[in-house]
């Protein structure tokens, strides 16, 4: 009786949750797959939970209780983290290696910057500042992620409204926003990050699509990176959307220049369950314009050159594949992107360098950048050595609307903004001298002789008139230049021993010698022939 | 028990106040003081001319002791996270098809007398086909002896995963180092190097970049490299930007394989102006290429004579048999050869490879070079070898700082340190300078001779009523030491031009007998007075003996060289009244100072093409330090 109550009470909670998770919450998630035109394969995972209705905590009411969060789908930790500090809008990613824009073309996902990155939109007015509460929020993100999210403190924080537009709607709260971006270039992104977000998807990875990120797999890509976007979509309630981006290299492990590709593969795994709970569960490959290829099995339907599977419906285990007849073969002449950028610290001296960028814009158009540079403080900028030149003729026309706060040493980094007009078919030049900091001893790390990691540039191009993104105006897309590493003047830590006792001997001996000279009285003193004795 | 200390401390403070006593002297301690002194200060004075000749004789000897096999000590790896040696290497007979596939291109391209931009072009083209980004950068450096051109090419393999911000640099240069860059063509080198781009793709273990460069000429190809890749100008060198960028280089490997086959891999590694990388590099590479595989490595081309009895030949082949039988002679033999060659690559501050460019910009290099023989090895063995050695440097973690960056390799696993050969060239500058204050007094009394006045001191007073002091004309011995030294600019310029480098043969010994009169005319226009020649000579002591002491830490090699040209010559200069012995001490100091222009005509050629095209200093050094010490000698001689 009681076993038979408690079994009927389990399926009514059960159907209560169904229900609750069809009415409120939605999850969707989707892989695609492209293959490059460097044989490599891209590929790209996003789930994607609506919470309906939903509204970002108004950071008016932080000081006060707040209401009891229960969610089915949307995730619970990331849920409680967002309410407690009153975040709007979060992007938070972690990637390794850097993006190929010219052989690979704008990713999907566009933040693909090395390493760590973090941006956040909040709103003012709480009891608490802003800054504060973005400590807070770091610290609660590092936690949940097992990444170095605390050390972005406010030596790399900075506000670059212009090249980080919010990609949600702003509440109406008439509160002003504020923007905080750090970037942690030096960031390892491996398994420990990926087991944490496995455990923010309803079905973990289980079944659906998920069941696909294989850790050792996915941390053998030429490139991978994990992404948690939180945005507000207005009325239609919060979006948490997840993503794992990555590069394969199929002809790697074969010994032939093939560059076939199967789910198997790929990633060592089939889906063998459908994840029950999606609401729509897709995987998308893109097929290429020209060539012959195959791809089996039948998709469910083909549209706008990509032929899509429902992981729902086909039969599992289920694993997509793609061949090709003949080998591959390498053609470099076609830059998928207009815009090729090269940015390097040159010098050798460990007190002075310089910042020279390289931008061909291989386009037929003109085309307007924001150039963003965020510099930590161990490198700052001489801005009156800014020059700047088109096809090697100086031209100071190419850089306008700068926005320059420069470092606090030991506290702030270097904000510079910039908008620069790129004429057609052209390379455009700047230089900027820089000098390198001199630090405190105990302002180095424990590997002092790696050098420093400086973020990478961000630029944003700004298309004129009408906006290709036609839903809020954004700019579509972003580009972010390699990191670079900075050698600054480092100390030679195995002997600090030596190098205290030849102070010291020099200190001693100084010393002694003027306090001899000091104190000494000089009289007159008859010696004689000296054989007196 | 306090009886017996009441009994001990009177016994105790008895002995003490005895002792005290014998050391104060009875009446006025301060007289008693001063005598002391006066007393100790004068013995060292008569010791002195013993000092100083014991100086020199430890010093010379010191130097001579360098290679002896007693000294020194192994090798070891002193950097943890580099693990030489520790992994399994999937270089195999396929990659060494591919190799000789690749040379068999190249050899068709040499057999057609192809020209840099065809080559680079090729190797370009290659480098794509592979998949990897690749391009070319064409250079032309001016100097007085012409104009050299050439086109390198290089590609990038991206690590996986890395964020590019760190890079190693595998090279090879078109012309081999054998002879310098003789002519001798680098063709398995160049083959390694494609062979290994198209391997070393296939692992997705590269934790840094990898950058390939195929340089072209000898060592012009890689400076214009790399002096674009890190921005650096040079007003002589035209080239095209480096395209292709990658992060920081921290190590690069350049591989020389003229031969056929090799027997032995040579390590070479002494860069411009004396610099040198790493040991742990050394270590690493000699490890890796003993253990994994299985080739004896050994310092520069020269394989040990013990390990091929039969070919004795050099110092031991003029020794006595029993000598030649003996293994430490044939050690120190073998070690001495080594030392001279390391000795002859840093005091001219000459690179003995295409690495010796990089060390300039803080990179760790060496030269991997594969000793022609009739066997057993080939691009198997290099091939595995250069492999393990970029899995090595790729462990690295920070830059190479843990071992030592000063140290005479005397054999390929033993070395010495900075503190067991540095003393030698510093003990010699010590006696140099005590020789140069001697003579300053000795210049600063009339009347007496030196060992005179040792006698008269008789260890009590410095003067005796019969000296008097006198002035010392400071002012006319600077002024002939500035005009020395504006010669030495003078004659640095000279060199530089190109008229000099085309007319050599009949310029350098014109330039050498107007060097020769220039103290003739110095001494006549100033006329003769006895303390100049004193004072002149204790400025020139002081002067070298500093210059050695500096240069010791910046570039041993150069400080020995100079310790051992400079240190007794310069300590017996005088000036005589016979005619005869002015004119045998003309010609000595004459040869000494500026025999390099009556012998030396391709070692200035070669010092200043170094100069113009690779900033070494060594030119200038000998114009503008060495000639005007070499002058004020022979002014003293003849005043």
């Amino acid at each position: 009786m009681l076993a038979n109550f408690k079994i009927s009470l389990f399926f009514i909670c059960n159907l209560c949750l169904l229900v609750l998770a069809n009415s409120s919450e939605q999850f969707d998630e989707e892989l695609s797959i492209k293959s490059l035109q460097d044989g490599k394969v891209a590929s790209k995972f996003s789930f994607k939970t609506l919470l309906k209705g939903a509204s970002p905590k108004d950071p008016r009411t932080l000081g006060t209780d707040d209401e009891s969060q229960h969610y089915t789908l949307f995730p619970l930790g990331l849920g409680q983290i967002l309410r407690e500090y009153g975040v709007t809008e979060l992007h938070l990613t972690l990637n390794a290696g850097n993006w190929n824009y010219g052989r690979w073309g704008y990713p999907e996902e566009k933040g693909v910057g090395p390493g760590a990155e973090l941006w956040v939109w909040m709103g003012d007015g709480a009891p608490n500042s802003i800054d504060h509460r973005w400590k807070g929020l770091r610290n609660a993100l590092a936690g949940l992620f097992c990444a170095s999210l605390g050390s972005l403190d406010e030596q790399c924080t900075t506000s670059p409204v212009r090249s980080f537009s919010p990609e949600g709607v702003l509440p109406d709260w008439d509160l002003p926003h504020q923007i905080r971006h750090a970037s942690l270039p030096s960031e390892h992104v491996c398994t420990e990050n990926l087991t944490p977000f496995l455990k923010l998807l309803p079905c973990k990875s289980l079944s659906g699509i998920a069941s696909l990120l294989n850790p050792h797999r996915l941390f053998d890509a030429d490139w991978h990176g994990m992404g948690i976007h939180v945005l507000w979509r207005g009325k239609e309630g919060i979006e948490v959307r997840l993503t794992f981006q990555s590069i394969m290299d199929p002809s790697r492990s074969s010994s032939k220049q093939k560059q076939d590709w199967s789910l198997q593969s790929l990633f060592d795994r089939a889906i063998d369950r459908t994840c029950p709970i999606a609401h729509s569960s897709l995987i998308s490959v893109s097929l290429p314009s020209s060539g012959a290829h195959s791809i089996t099995p039948e998709p469910s339907r083909v549209d706008s050159g990509s032929a899509i599977f429902d992981v729902a419906t086909v039969p599992k285990p289920f694993n997509a594949a793609m061949n090709w007849p003949s080998d591959f073969e390498y053609q470099y002449d076609t830059s998928l992107t207009p815009l090729k950028i090269q940015r390097t610290l040159k010098g050798s001296s460990q007190a002075r360098g310089q910042l020279s960028l390289v931008i061909a814009n291989h386009g037929q158009v003109s085309q307007q950048v924001v150039y963003l540079e965020t510099m930590p403080w161990l490198v700052q900028f001489y801005l009156h050595t800014l020059k700047t030149s088109v096809n090697g003729a100086e031209s100071d026309a190419v850089i306008s609307n700068i926005t320059y706060i420069p470092a606090i040493p030991h506290s702030r980094p270097t904000t510079f903004e910039a908008v620069l007009l790129l004429p057609a078919r052209s390379t455009t030049r700047l230089t900027m001298d820089v000098t390198k900091a001199f630090l405190r001893y105990t302002e180095h790390p424990p590997d002092a002789q790696r050098g420093w990691d400086l973020p990478p540039a961000v630029f944003t191009p700004i298309h004129g008139g009408q906006s290709q993104n036609a839903t809020a105006g954004l700019p579509s897309e972003r580009i972010y230049t390699p990191a670079l590493l900075v050698d600054l003047a480092t100390p030679d830590f195995s002997m600090p021993y030596n190098v205290i006792i030849f102070s010291c001997s020099l200190m001693a001996f100084l010393f002694g010698s003027i306090f001899n000279l000091l104190t000494r009285r000089f009289v007159v003193v008859h010696v004689g022939s000296g054989k007196q004795e | 028990m306090e009886a017996e200390e009441a009994n001990q401390g009177p016994r105790w403070k008895q002995s003490i106040s005895r002792l005290r006593q014998k050391f104060k002297g009875g009446a006025n301690a301060n007289v008693a003081r001063l005598r002391r002194r006066k007393a100790m200060i004068s013995s060292l004075t008569r010791r002195l001319p013993f000092f100083k000749f014991a100086l020199f004789v430890v010093g010379y000897i010191w130097m001579l002791a360098i290679p002896s096999p007693r000294l020194g000590r192994g090798t070891y790896i002193d950097e943890n996270a580099l693990q030489p040696s520790q992994v399994n290497t999937y270089w195999n007979w396929g990659d060494v098809h591919a190799a000789d596939r690749y040379l068999e291109q190249l050899e068709a391209l040499r057999d057609v007398n192809s020209t840099s931009e065809q080559r680079a072009h090729f190797l370009e083209t290659e480098f794509k086909k592979l998949g990897l980004p690749a391009s070319t950068q064409n250079y032309n450096f001016s100097s007085s002896a012409g104009l050299i051109t050439g086109t390198n090419a290089y590609a990038l393999l991206g690590s996986p995963r890395g964020a590019g911000t760190e890079a190693m640099v595998i090279s090879a240069s078109w012309l081999s180092r054998t002879g310098e860059g003789d002519g001798t063509l680098n063709l398995r080198g160049i083959s390694t190097v494609l062979a290994l781009a198209g391997f070393l793709k296939r692992y997705s273990l590269w934790a840094k970049d990898i950058v390939f460069v195929i340089s072209d000429g000898y060592l012009d190809g890689m400076h214009a490299w790399l002096s674009e890749y890190h921005g650096s100008t040079h007003k002589n060198l035209q080239s095209d930007p480096v395209e292709l960028t990658s992060g920081v280089i921290w190590t690069a490997l350049n591989i020389d394989y003229p031969g056929h086959s090799f027997s032995h891999l040579g390590v070479f590694f002494e860069g411009l102006n004396g610099r040198l990388p790493n040991q742990d590099l050394l270590n690493s590479f000699q490890r890796i290429s003993r253990n994994t595989g299985h080739v004896p490595v050994t310092v520069y081309d020269h394989i040990d004579p013990r390990e091929a009895p039969q070919k004795v030949e050099g110092l031991v082949s003029n020794l006595p048999k029993i000598l030649q039988d003996n293994p430490e002679i044939q050690a120190f033999s073998y070690q001495a050869k080594n030392v001279a060659r390391h000795i002859g690559y840093q005091a001219r501050g000459r690179a003995s490879g295409v690495h010796g460019l990089f060390h300039e910009y803080r990179i760790d290099a060496i030269t991997i070079f594969a000793i022609p023989a009739t066997g057993p090895h080939g691009f198997h063995a290099i091939g595995r070898i250069v492999e393990s050695t970029l899995r090595t440097m790729n462990n690295l973690l920070e830059r190479l700082h843990a071992s030592f960056f000063f140290f005479i390799l005397t054999d390929h696993d033993r070395f010495m340190k900075i503190g067991n050969y540095l003393p030698s060239a510093v003990l010699i500058s010590i006696a140099m300078m005590i020789q140069g204050l001697q003579t300053w007094v000795r210049a600063g009394w009339k009347g007496e001779d030196e060992t005179k006045l040792n006698e008269k001191q008789d260890g009590s007073s410095g003067v005796t009523p019969t000296q008097q002091p006198k002035r010392r004309p400071v002012g006319r011995a600077l002024a002939i030491m500035t005009v020395a030294h504006l010669v030495g600019l003078v004659v640095f310029t000279a060199l530089t031009q190109r008229l000099f480098i085309e007319n050599i043969q009949l310029l350098a010994p014109i330039m050498f007998i107007l060097l020769a009169t220039i103290p003739f005319i110095m001494a006549n226009t100033i006329g003769d007075t006895g303390p100049l020649s004193l004072v002149l000579k204790s400025f020139n002591l002081c002067l070298a003996s500093t210059v050695i002491s500096i240069i010791t830490v910046l570039n041993f090699s150069l400080a020995s060289s100079l310790a051992v040209f400079l240190g007794i010559p310069l300590s017996i200069t005088s000036s005589s009244s016979s005619i005869l012995t002015r004119v045998i001490k003309t010609a000595l100091y004459s040869m000494l100072g500026f025999g390099w222009l009556l012998l030396g005509h391709r070692e200035i050629l070669s010092a200043v093409h170094d100069w113009e095209v690779l900033q070494v200093w060594f030119a200038p050094f000998v114009c503008l330090v060495y000639v005007p010490l070499a002058l004020q000698a022979l002014t003293v001689c003849v005043l």
